[in-house]
């Protein structure tokens, strides 16, 4: 007897027969490892580095390889302990038949090396296959080319195999650890055990409804973007803990009412379906569960990043809202109307150059401020954070930022002869309202409030997560009084001056950057200074350099949201066939006796459908309603990466909705059939 | 004619590639009138089971008919075979049958929820069935808190409550220990002397006894068949006894 080759072969058998438990965790294993490599590879890839933004891509690469690594190994851990569960019958078996656990041992070795290979194999086949189309494709997000050449990164094939065949190691040992502590009768007679029903445990679903209730409220109350930074993941842990509480109590409870409700409970369809569910209730509500929160999970990385992909042309609009745009500093002296003629010098210098080059200053946004920070409440500002223990990180929802305008600017700029007397002001809200009559700086001045609607302001000022105020007011050094005095912790000034001065240029987009660039050295030069006034150049940018760098990142971040979400999906999938499948195997003896006793094939397949339906559509349901909260915080996030658009991001949320959900009645369609196949497969059952 | 008529019945099985033909039942038949208790008795693999099956409309035969009151039950559509299955037999099994996941009550409703009638008519005769059979007390168990013979009782209660023409029993007593074998016994005498038909299929002697008449099978055909007529169980359990004994040893007489 060649023994050598007993065991690879009785594992090869095993899992050939058990083709519709492991086929599809082994495909799961090879799309996990082709995801993982693609990201490795990408990580790694030259022809990303060299696109602007490109680093910041690849660490974020990086950061999803590990982000797929270890919900591999979770997933891949749960994924087959059901497998497991699913064969100890047949290792009973093999057990009384004189196979001793160190066999099984080793039957258990040769089928995860046989798994780990073979997955390992086909998994990098194709990762190296397709590495070089997801190249193409994330540098085509980022609106970059790339040179045609095919590459296999060995250092990520390494480190795919290295990570893969860990995991599967954990597995095995897992696997082993189940085999290990049960008895040949225990073994063979797992599948039998029935469990009992479970007391539905009014603490639990109170307490879980408490949760969702918590994580609910945090969602839609938050109104700062900062605060909702720290609040939003403990809104996440409450509302994954809700979940799960009121998945697992609360179906208990509701199948116990429905119990007790006879005329709907002694129902053909409902009886068979209500049963047996409430018998299995605590596993159910566990999986009901993960499907929730993993199809979360998908919607949100979904239509954020795509929201925040196909919004970001208006977002660089807003943020940059000329083609150049340039932020001088200035000190206080450099506000009067005399200081303002000065700055002319430097604006003929701009506008000459431009010229220069055979492009036109246009679309002028030119203003100078001073600018403050402080929190506000009724109507009074207060700016000081050094006199007493004002704290600006807790007070953070009422944290506003004050620009105050020279009246002169406002009317250049607006094309307007507003005219005010000291005490009066012009206000414009950029976010949030501001309806009181009068303004009153703690420190300094009252001003008497007329609100005006429209103001062209800087993209910095426009977009900023803290909500701006502008003042408009007829003498700077009257208006500044007494908040010009005050100093921060450096002993500097706590107001601050600047000078705005943004227009779009003419030129081609491809020469902006290099004109941009030129209009620097330009400015820089001390000379033209000397002439003017001493300025500095705080910030000048270009946006068609943004808008490449913005390309580069949020075509990454939604690069790895859509497979991150890709591989969330198959996990959900995988998940939903599994129980379809675990239950269909628990169902066939269950519903054979019902043939027996006279339930014909349309009824099973009615009730299988009642109970499938439910099954399937509790949780996406719930994950609707998770969405639908979390939708304001998430918003309020994405202001956070410049994302303004309230309507793209909805959009981006119903159609993903929208395409999650025909996806899964798809998933629906085709594992109820293999369900059905399993249970009516019992009919021969012997009596 | 008869209550059940079984005429020629013949069912063969094939091997998979058409090949190696197992004959199950060659050439059976019989007739039971109303009230009658049938006992059908043989060895292992004498086609019983399969006998059993087919009356029950769980397996079609390969020839010959079943007729129940004239109905044959091969001719009726694979659609309605169920429905007729729940109205007209009730099927007691060697392993109960009884699903887990519904209470002892939830389980003998079961083909009447099945057949979608109204609660309360459903409430009513379990009333009067569950008091009959003495489980009127475990009701609200499930079938892995009660014991075998409980277990059994219940399975009959779900075989009676739809009022079937005849109840169907194999190797009811097969999973029961002595004591719950006589209980589960008398109960069918019982039924029985109710007016209810009853065809079992047994291999114990003790259970056979209870019964009117015994039919031997034995190589696909019906071997021969004892009458109670007058005697009690214990001359009846000697004439089966024999019976056995005489099939056993070979013997070709009729």
């Amino acid at each position: 007897m060649k023994k050598a080759g007993f065991y690879p072969k009785l594992a090869l058998d095993g899992m050939r027969k058990n083709g519709r438990l492991y086929l599809p965790f082994i495909m799961t294993c090879v799309s996990m490892i082709t995801v993982f490599y693609i990201l490795c590879f990408l990580s790694k890839a030259e022809s990303v580095a060299s696109v602007r933004g490109g680093d910041i891509i690849q660490s974020m690469m990086y950061l999803g390889a590990w982000v797929m690594g270890i919900f591999s190994c979770i997933f891949l851990f749960y994924t087959n302990s059901f497998l497991i569960r699913r064969r100890k019958k047949e290792f009973g078996l093999y057990n009384i038949l004189g196979m001793g656990k160190k066999n099984l041992a080793l039957l258990l070795l040769c089928e995860t090396v046989i798994t780990a290979l073979g997955s390992l194999i086909i998994g990098l086949a194709i990762g190296i296959l397709l590495s070089k189309l997801f190249e193409l494709g994330l540098v085509n997000i980022m609106h970059a080319e790339i040179p045609y050449s095919f590459k296999i990164s060995l250092p990520s094939v390494t480190k795919t195999v290295w990570v893969y065949l860990l995991i599967f190691f954990l597995i095995y040992l897992n696997a082993l650890r189940q085999i290990q502590f049960s008895t040949a009768i225990h073994l063979l007679r797992s599948e039998n055990v029935g469990e009992k029903p479970p007391k539905g445990n009014i603490l639990y679903a109170v307490l879980g409804l408490i949760f969702l209730a918590a994580g609910y409220f945090i969602a839609i109350t938050t109104k700062n973007p900062l605060a909702a930074l720290t609040l939003f993941f403990i809104a996440v842990l409450l509302v994954i803990g809700g979940t799960y509480l009121t998945m697992i109590s609360g179906s208990v409870i509701f199948c116990k009412i429905l119990q007790k409700n006879k005329k709907f409970y002694y129902k053909p369809n409902h009886f068979v379906s209500v049963s047996s569910m409430v018998y299995r209730m605590k596993r159910n509500g566990a999986g009901l569960a993960s499907i929730c929160i993993l199809s979360t999970m998908v919607l949100v990385t979904v239509s954020s990043t795509t929201s925040l992909y196909f919004g970001m042309e208006k977002s660089i609009m807003q943020r940059h809202p000329g083609e150049v745009n340039i932020t001088f500093s200035l000190s206080q002296d450099d506000m009067t109307p005399e200081a303002d003629l000065l700055l002319d010098g430097v604006r003929s210098e701009m506008v000459d150059f431009t010229k220069s080059r055979g492009g036109e200053v246009t679309n002028l946004i030119d203003y100078r401020c001073a600018y403050v920070a402080g929190l506000l409440s009724d109507g009074v500002m207060e700016t000081d954070y050094t006199a007493h223990s004002m704290d600006m990180t807790t007070d953070i929802n009422s944290l506003y930022e004050c620009f105050i305008l020279p009246l002169e600017d406002y009317n250049r700029m607006m094309g307007t002869h507003e005219e005010l007397t000291d005490g009066e002001a012009l206000l414009y809200a950029v976010h949030g309202k501001y309806d009181l009559p009068t303004l009153t700086f703690k420190e300094g001045r009252t001003f008497d409030i007329r609100k005006i609607n429209a103001l062209n302001v800087s993209g910095e000022s426009a977009v900023d997560i803290v909500p701006s105020i502008f003042l408009i007011v007829p003498d700077m050094s009257f208006a500044l009084d007494g908040l010009d005095r005050l100093a921060d912790y450096n002993g500097d000034q706590m107001v601050k001056f600047q000078w705005n001065y943004i227009f779009d240029c003419g030129l081609p987009p491809e020469e902006q950057q290099q004109f941009t660039d030129d209009l620097t050295d330009i400015l820089l030069d001390q000379n033209l200074r000397d002439r003017t006034v001493q300025f500095k150049v705080a910030d000048i940018t270009s946006r068609e350099a943004e808008r490449y760098y913005d390309y580069a990142l949020n075509g990454g971040l939604f690069f790895i949201g859509i497979m991150l979400s890709a591989v969330f999906l198959l996990a959900t999938v995988l998940i939903i066939y599994y129980k379809q499948l675990s239950e269909g195997y628990e169902d066939q003896s269950r519903f054979g006796i019902m043939q027996k006793v006279g339930m014909t094939k349309r009824e099973i397949k009615k009730s299988i459908n009642s109970q499938v339906l439910t099954v399937f559509f509790l949780p996406l349901a719930m994950s609707a309603v998770h969405i639908a909260f979390a939708f304001p915080i998430i918003n309020k996030l994405l202001g956070l990466l410049y994302l303004n658009s309230r309507a793209a991001f909805m959009i981006a949320t119903v159609l993903s909705f929208a395409l999650f959900a025909a996806f899964y009645v798809l998933v629906y369609r085709i594992t109820s059939n293999s369900y059905y196949k399993i249970v009516s497969g019992a009919k021969e059952g012997k009596s | 004619m008869s209550y059940i008529e079984v005429i020629g019945l013949k069912k063969t099985y094939s091997g998979r590639f058409g090949g190696n033909k197992v004959e199950a039942l060659k050439n059976v038949s019989f007739s039971v009138e109303e009230g009658e208790f049938i006992a059908v008795m043989g060895e292992s693999g004498s086609g019983k089971t399969t006998l059993l099956n087919i009356l029950a409309a769980l397996d079609k035969p390969t020839g010959g008919s079943v007729l129940l009151r004239g109905t044959d039950i091969s001719r009726i559509r694979e659609a309605s075979l169920a429905e007729f299955r729940r109205d007209n037999l009730g099927y007691v099994f060697q392993e109960f049958n009884l699903l887990d996941t519904f209470t002892v009550e939830d389980n003998i409703y079961l083909p009447l929820v099945l057949a979608a009638k109204p609660f309360r008519e459903m409430q009513s005769k379990l009333m009067n069935i569950s008091q009959r059979l003495g489980i009127a007390g475990i009701l609200k168990k499930y079938p892995y808190e009660v014991s075998g013979g409980q277990k059994q009782r219940a399975a009959v209660a779900r075989a009676l409550i739809t009022e079937p023409m005849v109840i169907l029993a194999d190797e009811p007593t097969g999973a029961l220990d002595s004591k719950s074998s006589d209980d589960l016994l008398n109960l069918f005498r019982d039924v029985n002397r109710g007016g209810m038909t009853i065809i079992m299929v047994t291999h114990s002697v003790k259970a056979a006894s209870v019964a009117s008449r015994v039919l031997f099978i034995r190589d696909g055909e019906v071997y021969h068949q004892i009458y109670r007529g007058g005697s009690d169980d214990e001359s009846m359990y000697q004439k089966i006894s024999d019976t056995l004994t005489l099939i056993a040893t070979g013997g070709d007489a009729k």
